[in-house]
């Protein structure tokens, strides 16, 4: 056979091998036995010396053809057989994507507390300090500094549990008003605050009651402070909390240490005004108490009335989260059941 | 305060729905809400009882012609012991609605045809406790003829409609009808207009035999009185008894029913005496320790506090508040004493409560009355009781002590009151709004002298000036605005920043956030006392439950894990970050100490199709507040001491945990039989005081590159007695470990098998570094060396 048959020949078993392999050692050994430095085509152009010396160019190139052509058709194959390999591994590693996960669990913060942050945050862009206050506290900032004496009706309105005739459970987080009112230095600018924080009424523990409550308490006192601005920003707050639809509006009330003294009322969230089981059908939520601060107040921490105003707001986060979540019991949350807790998990 | 629509009519025209004036009222003035009485009711009449006889089948019923206002009579069967031939009585008809969905049909009774019922005033809607005694076991009979057919709902007030005010404490000159026809008369801009009642003048005369005194003058500002003489007592007119009655007052005779009815016209209580039961002069006074007042069904025991009025040596009534039996006014009394007084609100509101009486008067004197129409209450009373009584003689008005009332005049400036409501109304609206108060206004430029008549005590500032502006002018006018003053920089302190950033290293430990109650049983605080407090008691507890302020979370968390696993759910962690009370002996203020504190328990991990279960243990929580005390970013040296001080932690897994040396809180197992009498399982807990973790100095961190130079690893592993603890093993290799010893830790810990008994085996991982040169062999063996050496020494280990 002609050298130039030969490598014909080769050519034609190594494409015809390549294409009958059936792993990828097999091509590899394919390439190393035809293609080597000891394989078939090398052994074949030894014979070149027998080849006149016009032809050797063109054996040459043919012997260069063969050895790419081979190659190429392993390398075909071998792309075939890496594709195969891959769509077989997928397969292998295919899972139930539905089976349930290797948990990562995160704690859920207490919905009180998410409530109570959620509202201390609007404050706090608005300005406002955030001063928490003692919930043992004295007679004197509890009641006598908000205007009510000893003796004062008002303080049936609120049973207090007093650890002595000058000690108590504070009543109300308005206690802290009379403090940081003095502690302030009003050539510094305003007084803008919140106080959060834990109270404490006698009371019987029921659905509606709880001897445990907590309160937040916010106060302003500046030059130029009006009933107009304590809506604005009640609004602004109800806004935030319940919705960017909700208005609100004032009932005048009474409270011994804020004059004018108004209740507010929501919009209902639920039924948008059109009332309903949420509202009591009347459109309207209770949701706070607030006032201008009673000149009387502020001459007690040493401020003048006729210079200086007051704006206080005392609002209930217990009364904003069942409003909000339809919590019926009030108790729910000393309770602590981790099922209940869990629910509010990222609500705020 | 139940505000009749029947009644206001008499001062100021109505024109709108009870709803909507409720509505109206609730937001410019008092919370109010509508009452319409007997709507259901349908078919009731006046029947007139011709003839009456027994039931031929029953004892106790009675067979009855009414003439009921048609053609014929109709026949009625009635089991009532009062019913008689000739009475005027209420007839539900056959086919009418009485409360409660009770609907009267006609029907045989034993055989005989009954067309419809003869009716109590509880039938009809009237609370059995409001109506006249006489008519509690039988029907109700009209006291004079009426006429048969014509419906009844006028004449005993069945469908009153009423706006009920839930006025607050300040607001009491509208507990009554005249100071709530000024409120809602100035809702609506109507003034309501009063007749001033007067006295058959010939029947005045000076008494003569009645003397009065007031001995505390200071808490009687006012005290007044009017005999009436020769009266004859009965019962009152209907339109008085119905009013009454739907102010939920019973009748009670012509005499008492005048009284109650002005104290709800004028808002004065009235009280009355028999003048024959007196037994000198009529004294207000202190009571002694001891003294005994007699009402009609118990006996109070009075005290030194107790203002009464007595007569003689008997005590008459607790002054303001309840007339005793001794000089009650019944249907023989023949010569009355009427007292109208104004009683210190506060002396009012004290003995009410010690003798728990608290009522429509002592109510009233609590929050205060108008001073200024006490003498005319009294004429109004006087003029009733004649007119329902027929006195022959009136006493002029006998002054025990009478204060002159005065109307409270109010300074203010038009600009600062607009100002105060964020408004610019003119001077005109604010004088007409004034006005329709009733308040008088002087306008000199920009100064506002407001002159508020006695009725509206309650007036005595500016701002109270600017509340009835806006009020009336209507809160829902006013413009939304921020307040505008300088900007201010708000935020959370750096302690509640730093207790912020705890809570969330515990959440995100995957702890569930708790908040439990402040106030513990004596048992709890006696579980966890480990910061020995003295404890701090309420005064008056409601219950033994929370009697005592916490000196631990650990009670609470406990509570929590007990709660939930008494539900199935077994496997908890969770925190609580809040305050603990610590009082020194001899203080009365607790200190309140910011804590943070956590329990786990049952598996950390459950086990699932691809995971183990795995159980929390010391070292799990431990592992928590390591992080914790890590994410504090204090410059200190944290330790765990292992303790036994604690009666109900277990006493060989707890330990104090240190900073600086100081003890800063605890982590622990449960004891095992604190567990069981808490009915929960294995359970760990911790708690930190956050306030000492605050204080600790802040660590300075300044970067440093990440070292360019390999580090070269040590194993070591030692067998070493059973009571050696792990930390004294690491404090020494660090001791000798040289400068270059960078990080120790420990890989294995084993007990049992193949070792001797009472010793382990501990293998620890060592870690050299330089960071600024590459370190050689010899430097790190002779260190490691060192380290063998004193370990052998001190702990007389085997290295292994």
């Amino acid at each position: 056979m002609s050298l130039d048959d030969k490598l014909k020949s080769l050519r034609e078993n190594g494409i015809d091998e390549a294409k009958r392999a059936e792993k990828l050692q097999e091509l590899n050994d394919l390439r190393v036995n035809l293609l080597g430095k000891k394989g078939p085509i090398t052994k074949a152009l030894r014979g070149m010396k027998d080849v006149p010396a016009e032809k050797r160019p063109e054996i040459g190139t043919l012997a260069n053809n063969v050895k790419n052509d081979i190659q190429a058709a392993i390398e075909e194959k071998m792309t075939e057989l890496n594709e195969k390999l891959v769509a077989h591994q997928l397969e292998e590693e295919k899972i139930d994507v539905t089976l349930p996960a290797t948990k990562q669990v995160q704690g859920t913060k207490h919905i009180l507390n998410q409530t109570i942050e959620d509202i201390e945050q609007f404050f706090i862009g608005l300005g406002y300090e955030v001063a928490p206050g003692y919930e043992v506290e004295e007679d004197h900032y509890n009641f006598e500094r908000l205007n009510i004496p000893k003796d004062h009706p008002a303080r049936d309105m609120q049973d207090t549990f007093y650890l002595s005739d000058e000690l108590l459970m504070r009543t109300q987080t308005s206690a802290q008003e009379g403090r940081d009112m003095e502690a302030h230095d009003f050539s510094k600018g305003p007084l803008k605050m919140i106080s959060p924080g834990v109270v404490y009424r006698r009371d019987d523990d029921d659905a509606t009651h709880s001897h445990q409550f907590h309160q937040i308490e916010g106060l302003v006192v500046d030059k130029n402070i009006s009933m107009a601005d304590l809506k604005g920003t009640l609004e602004a707050l109800c806004r935030h909390v319940f919705g960017d639809e909700r208005e609100i509006r004032f009932r005048p009330s009474y409270f011994p240490f804020t004059e004018p003294s108004v209740e507010v009322d929501v919009s209902c969230f639920n039924c948008g005004g059109k009332g309903c089981r949420i509202c009591k059908y009347t459109g309207w939520i209770e949701v706070l108490g607030a006032g201008l601060t009673h000149p009387n107040v502020l001459k007690m921490s040493g401020i003048d009335p006729n210079e200086y105003s007051g704006m206080a707001f005392g609002l209930g986060p217990e009364r904003f989260a069942m409003l909000k979540y339809g919590i019926n019991d009030i108790r729910d949350f000393y309770l602590n059941d981790v099922r209940f807790l869990e629910q509010f998990k990222g609500v705020n | 305060m139940k505000i009749s629509i029947d009644w206001l009519k008499e001062y100021i025209p109505v024109t709108h729905t009870v709803e909507e004036m409720a509505d109206k009222i609730s937001l410019t003035g008092i919370e109010s809400g509508p009452v319409k009485l007997g709507e259901e009711l349908t078919g009731l009449v006046v029947g007139h009882i011709t003839s009456v006889t027994p039931h031929p089948d029953s004892d106790h019923l009675k067979v009855c012609q009414v003439d009921v206002g048609e053609d014929e009579d109709i026949q009625i069967v009635c089991g009532a012991p009062n019913v008689a031939k000739d009475q005027y009585v209420i007839v539900a008809k056959h086919g009418s609605h009485l409360p409660n969905g009770v609907r009267i049909k006609r029907g045989k009774l034993r055989g005989q045809e009954s067309n419809g019922m003869i009716c109590g005033l509880d039938e009809v809607g009237v609370p059995a406790q409001y109506m006249p005694k006489e008519f509690e076991n039988g029907i109700y009979v009209f006291d004079q003829p009426e006429t048969p057919g014509q419906e009844v709902y006028d004449l005993l007030g069945l469908k009153d409609q009423m706006i009920d005010i839930d006025i607050t404490p300040n607001r009491a000159d509208t507990l009554g009808m005249r100071g709530a026809a000024w409120e809602i008369g100035a809702t609506y801009d109507e003034k309501p207009s009063f007749k001033k009642p007067e006295l058959d003048d010939t029947k005045v005369k000076d008494s003569n035999n009645l003397s009065v005194k007031v001995e505390e003058k200071a808490l009687v500002p006012d005290y007044l009185v009017r005999e009436l003489k020769d009266i004859t007592v009965g019962k009152s007119p209907l339109w008085v008894q119905r009013r009454l009655w739907n102010q939920g007052i019973r009748p009670v005779n012509s005499v008492i029913d005048a009284a109650n009815y002005v104290m709800i016209e004028y808002g004065q209580p009235i009280q009355a005496y028999d003048l024959d039961k007196l037994a000198g002069e009529l004294t207000v006074k202190k009571a002694h320790d001891g003294d005994k007042l007699q009402l009609v069904d118990e006996d109070k025991v009075l005290n030194h506090n107790d203002l009464v009025v007595t007569s003689g040596d008997k005590i008459l009534g607790l002054a303001g508040i309840v007339n005793g039996k001794l000089a009650s006014v019944d249907e023989n009394t023949k010569n009355v004493v009427l007292e109208a007084g104004v009683f210190d609100g506060a002396s009012v509101r004290k003995a009410a409560q010690r003798h728990d009486l608290r009522d429509d008067a002592s109510n009233r004197f609590e929050k205060g009355v108008d001073n200024g129409i006490v003498s005319e209450a009294l004429v109004r009373a006087t003029s009733l009781v004649d007119q329902f009584s027929t006195a022959k003689e009136i006493s002029k008005e006998i002054v025990g002590n009478y204060t002159k009332a005065e109307p409270t005049v109010i300074d203010g400036s038009i600009k600062h009151i607009n100002h105060l409501m964020g408004l610019n109304l003119s001077t005109d609206e604010i004088v007409k709004i004034l006005d329709r108060l009733g308040f008088e206004s002087e306008v000199t430029g920009d100064k506002l002298t407001v002159t508020v008549p006695t009725r509206r005590w309650d007036m005595a500032i500016e701002a109270d000036v600017v509340e009835e502006v806006n009020r009336i002018y209507g809160y829902e006018n006013l413009p939304n605005t921020l307040p505008a003053g300088m900007e201010t920089r708000g935020g959370y302190s750096k302690k509640r920043e730093f207790s912020n950033k705890l809570r969330d290293v515990l959440l995100g430990e995957g702890m569930d956030e708790v908040i439990n109650y402040s106030l513990l049983s004596k048992k709890e605080v006696d579980d966890f006392n480990t910061i020995h407090s003295e404890y701090t008691k309420l005064l008056h507890p409601m219950t033994e439950d929370h009697e005592y302020l916490r000196n631990s979370l650990i009670p609470g968390l406990v509570r929590n894990v007990a709660y939930n696993q008494a539900r199935n759910e077994n496997d908890l962690g969770i925190f609580e970050q809040a305050r603990i009370f610590n009082r020194e002996k001899g203080v009365a203020r607790p200190e309140e100490v910011e804590y943070i504190g956590g329990a786990v328990s049952g598996n950390v991990v459950n086990g699932s199709w691809n995971t183990k279960a795995q159980k929390t243990d010391f070292y799990y929580l431990k592992g928590i507040v390591d992080e914790l005390l890590s994410f504090t970013n204090a410059d200190a040296k944290f330790e765990y001491i292992a303790t036994s001080d604690y009666t109900n932690l277990h006493p060989g897994q707890t330990a104090k945990i240190l900073a600086n040396g100081q003890v800063v809180g605890l982590i622990g197992k449960l004891h095992p039989k604190y567990q069981k009498s808490q009915s929960v399982d294995d359970t760990f807990v911790f708690e930190l005081n956050i306030d000492a973790l605050f204080d600790l100095n802040p660590r300075n961190v300044q970067s440093q590159s990440a070292p360019k130079y390999p580090s070269i690893s040590r194993d070591l592993a030692i067998l070493v007695k059973s009571d050696v603890q792990n930390g004294e093993i690491i404090d020494d290799i660090y001791a000798n470990g040289g400068k270059y010893l960078n990080n120790v830790t420990i890989f294995d810990v084993y007990e049992g098998k193949n070792i001797k008994t009472n010793y382990k085996s501990l293998a620890y991982h060592l870690e050299f570094l330089n960071p600024n040169d590459t370190l050689t062999d010899e430097e790190v063996e002779k260190a490691f060396s060192l380290v063998k050496d004193s370990l052998v020494q001190k702990f007389n280990v085997e290295i292994r």
